[in-house]
């Protein structure tokens, strides 16, 4: 079964989903409900993106970001202290998956540890995509803390939507 | 009700902030770790999006602020699919006390990391005192 028949569609023209996790408290009370009740149902599905595979606890979960235009599509992650080396970016025909560990680095902390609050460990995202991704020339940037992947579409996809003329009778 | 904190994500600092802000953007509260090693203290802070020009050290009195800008994403070509994480800037504040030797105080960024040196002064350090025979 491919990959983005059991994860939510993202791919939805209506609206862009938008999940932050600082957003306004008091949004609606409707909003509150239909939360507890996705998250409630969440549990005996997988949640969004995650690769079910993997272990969960003690995971990172590094915030996504993904837009889009005729030509790609661009996916973006902030995943500070991390190398090159340390990611791995896959890609299937209808999904990405971006995983890796942020390991602790390894200094002579000595017993003297104060305080710590940064989160180290293994991520896994799976990014359903559409299809008509090109994977030869798909691209991957780690700057600054963030993982930039551009995903061409490839040219039959751009076309897709042919124009037909209508022609008088 | 307060949104489940995800791991390894960052977090907005508390609103109101305690400074007045002269630019409209949200900040972000970096998360820190703090270590000591046998001669300086490490501090190490994620902020993703920063880089060696756009982060701010500064030292004023007992208090060490660290700033970070980080230039809002510009999508005029693109358009927003799916979003998780916002973009702003980054402050924090912490006191330091006389152990550390101000002017020894190193910062590098790299990976979106800034990692801060903290030198202990000469005083603070550990000595051995030798016992003499009376």
């Amino acid at each position: 079964m491919a990959i983005r028949d059991l994860l939510p569609s993202i791919w939805r023209k209506d609206a862009t989903p938008v999940r932050r996790e600082e957003e306004a408290p008091f949004y609606t009370i409707q909003q509150e409900m239909n939360r507890m009740f996705d998250d409630f149902f969440k549990g005996f599905d997988v949640a969004p993106f995650r690769d079910s595979h993997e272990p969960f606890f003690g995971a990172i979960h590094p915030a996504v970001d993904i837009r889009e235009n005729g030509k790609e599509i661009v996916v973006t992650a902030e995943l500070p202290g991390l190398e090159e080396k340390d990611f791995e970016v896959l890609i299937a025909d209808d999904a990405l998956t971006i995983k890796g560990e942020k390991k602790e680095t390894k200094e002579d902390k000595g017993k003297g540890y104060y305080h710590t609050e940064r989160s180290y460990g293994y991520f896994s995202r799976v990014i359903p995509l559409p299809p008509g991704i090109d994977p030869q020339a798909v691209d991957a940037k780690y700057k600054k803390g963030i993982l930039t992947v551009k995903l061409p579409k490839a040219e039959e996809a751009k076309s897709k939507a042919k124009r037909i003329s209508i022609n008088p009778e | 009700m307060e949104e489940e904190k995800k791991e390894g994500q960052k977090q907005a600092s508390p609103v109101p902030v305690e400074q007045e802000r002269t630019r409209n953007r949200k900040t972000y509260v970096p998360k820190v770790d703090i270590y000591e090693k046998k001669d300086a203290m490490v501090l190490l802070a994620d902020m993703p999006g920063v880089d060696e020009k756009s982060v701010d050290v500064t030292l004023d009195k007992n208090v060490l602020t660290i700033r970070g800008t980080v230039e809002p994403k510009v999508c005029k070509e693109h358009s927003i699919y799916y979003s998780e994480y916002d973009v702003g800037d980054y402050e924090r504040a912490f006191t330091i006390t006389n152990e550390i030797d101000r002017n020894r105080i190193e910062a590098h960024v790299k990976n979106g990391v800034l990692k801060l040196t903290l030198p202990k002064a000469e005083e603070a350090k550990v000595k051995k005192i030798a016992v003499s025979v009376s």
